[in-house]
């Protein structure tokens, strides 16, 4: 329905005043940058990735800047998280190691913390994004394509753009402000502030193939996010398995209050409690719920996500004439994305299920692991596995999870088994896949698993036929 | 336009008029130019360019876009029968306004084509010319068995580009390899210009081999090579049943029902036979069987190896020997009891089903275009419900196009998407959903929202019709 957008990275900021050098904005805009240029880091990190079959190691480029005087660092999610190390550089040139505290994929912030025994960094003055307004001056900093300590300049387009659910990175707690100011990739995680040289937003996205149009993550909505990761390590959130639309998505009538369920999760505490797509919540606890256009849609989230994890709340839900209050007892959200696991014995990697596979995948329950990537050449390809096969069960017992599926490689491949039976799952079809651990058998040259019948599992919008069953 | 005077009979066959006015290549791999020059007098006329309007999908809104386009035709018989290319024909979209140019330069004379129906099983289309009664064409026959060796060398006539004039051209190729399954076929070793599509193909005895073509149809395992791109040789008794007798909607129609069983399989590799004690004799493997099928019916689970279908042992032990159970499934007869063995975690099972006839596929399912808002629907059926992995309780009607500038357009809608409910009427059929349309259309809303399914989620457009 939208542009996809492609994240990347915030920018630098600059100010200080050489007066003599131009009128009095310019002044301004050095004297903000000079406020804090100091606590801007270059960031590279040493991430994973498991999507090749295989765990492999690379190295990243971002910004972040400094929070506090005993060295936490702001940037994004997509910058450190998965990071094995992160290697800073400071304004000063200064080059420190960081740890990761934590990070939370939803709204792609992560925080680290400088390795420092100092207490006296230059932390960077975080500004209130609520009085924000198009058309006022910005600045981004950071290292557009590794290019540390750089400055770019522009104006906040719109406070409060809502970047939408849908694509693989989705955001649903907050909006972002857009800016015109030159964001590039390398520039991720680096402060967008406003003339007074505070941070109003963290830079995290552009519009690819478009001309200066980026996104930060507004700092009021990010302040939050920072304190529960120093504080836990993670945003606990509360979750009941809905998705929800805007009113205009049925009516444009102003007087219609409160926001569309639009799908349940089936295996959601809201299905469970009776909740239907087309219910339409008006107040959560009591307190009245209000989401006209999109962009009300992060706050009504954020009030869902607030609630007490684990503990009963009341949903006043309208369906058709009447209103009936709903009693849910919510859950904690589930990451964003499983563990993941490389098993390099079988030639692949394997991460956790989350309810968002579950559902697409329409399985009954939430057990089994889901295939990362399978690597060239080994035997998991040559017995036909595929990168999104969910394994329900190996040599015919069911696994729950990565742990559970660990285990039974590991007493496997300590048993010295030779072919190795795994039930799997893909789209609607189920398949047997034969893993055979040792090379050299017979019938070694048939590709012994590519079905005839579900070649064409890529999704087809437009509803064509499958291929044939028999 | 239109001709009515020639009235010619010219036949010319490979074998007969072909033979007859030069020898056989002398040697393989060799085909002199006075042979070349021969062949191309006897078959040159019976090729013909054929002219028509083809529909192009969009893929954004499945909205259609007419297009020009031409192909090459071989006058098959001398009444004016024309076979080419099955890309003709996309789809459930007929080609439109045909023109067939029969002769060169200025000799040529121009038909109108009225297109036959496409066959199931050979990836070639029929266009019969509309000439004056009686009148006789130029035509090529095919040789009766149509095989071929590799490393045989091969000359196809076809036709060069507009610039060109549409000259007639020959090309030599070679038989690069013969592949034996699911049926025999020869693949062509270079990658041919677009004028030879569907062009005959002579052997090193003058005889008229087959034709051209690109991919198998499904019915006999296009599936496995339809990525190939690899041209190859249609052999002519493949088609020759549809030269005696035209396709029509009749012929084909009168064919007996597709038999239906309601698995996806595999094959039982050696692998697999050890891993569960089973003798390495092949199998056919059952991974999935299909809710609410005759496979269901008959008790047959996943897991089932079926070694035996209706008397015929089953082998298989590779993907392409999977095929046979396939065409043999589809070729059994509807309503009849078929025995069927089967090992059950290794024990022998003597079983019986009675097969349906197919469902409907997306392909033939019914459509229904809606003016007003601007959207063509189709009803779901079982092979969209496996492709798109939907449970059985999603009931609704699968959007097919969305017309440029409608309602449904500026709603976001957009094919693929699963209406669900229009309004407040729950819509589970192309006929409720024609029903609920009327019904919004009496009642005239300002907005009518539309509950769909969008992938893997559900959710709502909101239509806002402008009533006039």
């Amino acid at each position: 329905m939208r542009a996809s957008m492609k994240w990347l990275a915030p920018l630098a900021l600059a100010a200080a005043g050489c007066a003599t050098m131009g009128g009095p904005g310019e002044h301004a805009v050095i004297r903000a940058k000079n406020k804090v240029i100091p606590s801007l880091v270059h960031i590279r990190p040493v991430k994973e990735s498991f999507a090749s079959g295989q765990k492999q190691e690379y190295v990243v480029e971002g910004s972040g800047f400094i929070i506090s005087p005993d060295g936490y660092v702001v940037t994004n999610e997509h910058v450190a998280g998965d990071s094995t190390q992160v290697r800073c550089v400071l304004f000063n040139r200064d080059e420190i190691d960081a740890e990761v505290v934590g990070t939370d994929p939803y709204t792609d912030i992560a925080v680290l913390k400088l390795k420092v025994d100092e207490a006296n960094l230059p932390a960077a003055e975080l500004g209130n994004s609520a009085h924000i307004e198009p058309g006022q001056t910005v600045l981004a900093l950071g290292s557009p394509h590794g290019l540390s300590r750089s400055i770019s300049k522009g104006i906040v387009s719109v406070t409060d753009r809502y970047l939408g659910e849908e694509g693989p990175r989705p955001a649903p707690y907050n909006t972002w402000i857009q800016t015109d100011a030159a964001i590039n990739p390398g520039n991720s995680g680096g402060p967008l502030v406003n003339l007074k040289g505070e941070v109003i937003g963290i830079n995290t996205r552009k519009l690819s193939g478009a001309d200066n149009v980026g996104f930060a993550i507004p700092v009021n909505a990010a302040r939050e996010v920072i304190g529960a990761i120093i504080e836990h390590g993670h945003v606990p959130r509360s979750w009941i398995g809905v998705r929800l639309q805007e009113m205009t998505s049925k009516t444009d009538d102003p007087s219609q209050r409160g926001v569309v369920v639009a799908d349940v999760d089936p295996l959601g505490p809201a299905a469970a409690a009776g909740f239907a797509p087309g219910d339409v919540i008006v107040a959560v606890n009591g307190e009245p719920v209000h989401a006209r256009f999109e962009e009300d849609l992060p706050l009504v989230l954020k009030r869902v996500a607030d609630l007490p994890i684990g503990s009963p709340a009341t949903f006043s839900v309208r369906r058709g004439e009447e209103t009936q209050d709903i009693a849910v007892v919510t859950m904690e959200e589930s990451d964003y994305k499983g563990e993941e696991v490389e098993f390099a014995e079988w030639g692949f990697t394997a991460a956790d299920l989350t309810p968002a596979i579950v559902q697409a995948a329409r399985l009954p329950s939430s057990r089994g692991i889901v295939i990362a990537g399978v690597e060239v050449g080994t035997v998991a390809a040559e017995s036909g596995l595929r990168q999104g096969d969910i394994v329900l069960s190996v040599d015919g017992e069911e696994i729950a999870n990565l742990a559970e599926f660990q285990e039974r490689y590991d007493a496997i491949n300590d048993a010295g088994k030779r072919l190795v039976l795994l039930d799997v799952k893909r789209g609607a079809l189920t398949r047997f896949e034969l893993l055979k651990l040792e090379p050299g058998a017979e019938n070694g040259d048939e590709a012994a698993g590519e079905v005839i019948l579900d070649e064409e599992d890529g999704e087809e919008p437009n509803g064509e036929e499958p291929n044939e069953d028999e | 336009m239109r001709t009515n005077s020639l009235v010619a009979l010219w036949i010319v066959t490979g074998l007969a008029a072909g033979l007859a006015a030069a020898p056989a290549a002398e040697e393989a791999g060799a085909f002199s130019p006075a042979f070349i020059a021969a062949q191309q007098k006897a078959i040159a006329p019976a090729i013909c360019l054929l002219n028509f309007t083809a529909e192009v999908e969009s893929q954004r809104t499945g909205e259609t876009q007419k297009r020009s386009t031409r192909a090459l035709g071989l006058i098959v018989s001398p009444d004016g029968l024309v076979m080419t290319h099955g890309h003709m024909q996309s789809d459930k979209s007929d080609p439109s306004n045909i023109r067939v140019v029969v002769g060169e330069g200025e000799e040529d004379k121009e038909y109108d084509g009225v297109f036959l129906k496409k066959p199931d099983d050979i990836n070639v289309c029929f266009v019969r010319i509309q000439g004056e009664e009686g009148e006789r064409f130029p035509c090529v026959t095919f040789a009766s068995d149509g095989n071929l060796g590799l490393g045989e060398q091969v000359l196809l006539f076809g036709i060069m580009g507009e610039t060109l004039d549409f000259a007639r051209g020959a090309l030599t190729r070679m038989i690069s390899a013969v592949i034996e399954k699911p049926r025999t076929t020869y693949c062509i070793d270079e990658a041919i210009p677009f004028g030879y599509v569907g062009a005959p193909v002579i052997d090193s005895r003058g005889r008229i081999a087959g034709v051209v073509g690109y991919d198998l149809a499904p019915t006999e395992g296009g599936e496995l090579y339809v990525r190939s791109g690899h041209p190859l040789v249609y052999q002519a008794p493949l088609f020759a049943k549809y030269i005696q007798n035209p396709p029509t909607e009749d012929t084909l129609e009168a064919d007996q029902p597709i038999a239906w069983i309601g698995v996806f399989s595999q094959p039982l590799t050696d692998d697999l036979a050890e891993y569960w004690g089973l003798p390495k004799k092949g199998g056919v493997v059952i991974s999935t069987v299909v809710e609410g099928s005759p496979a269901e019916a008959a008790g047959i689970q996943r897991g089932d190896v079926i070694t035996s279908f209706d008397g015929m042992p089953m082998r298989a032990k590779k993907n392409s020997e999977i095929v046979g159970f396939t065409k043999l499934v589809r070729e059994t007869d509807v309503g009849r009891e078929i025995p069927v063995k089967i090992l059950r975690s290794g024990q022998p099972v003597d079983i019986s089903i009675v097969l349906t006839e197919r469902p409907v596929s997306a392909k033939d399912a019914e459509e229904f275009v809606e003016e007003t808002f601007g959207l063509t629907v189709r009803a779901l059926t079982t092979d969209v419900r496996i492709l798109l992995n939907l449970p059985d309780e999603t009931q609704g009607v699968i959007v097919r196009r969305v017309k440029s500038g409608s309602w449904a357009h500026l709603a976001g809608m957009r094919p693929g998407v699963i209406v669900l409910r229009f309004g407040e009427y729950p819509v589970t059929s192309i006929g409720e959903f024609e029903a609920a349309v009327n019904k919004v259309k009496e009642a005239r809303p300002a907005e009518v929202p539309v509950f769909c399914r969008v992938g893997a989620r559900t959710g709502f457009f909101r239509l806002q019709p402008r009533w006039e």
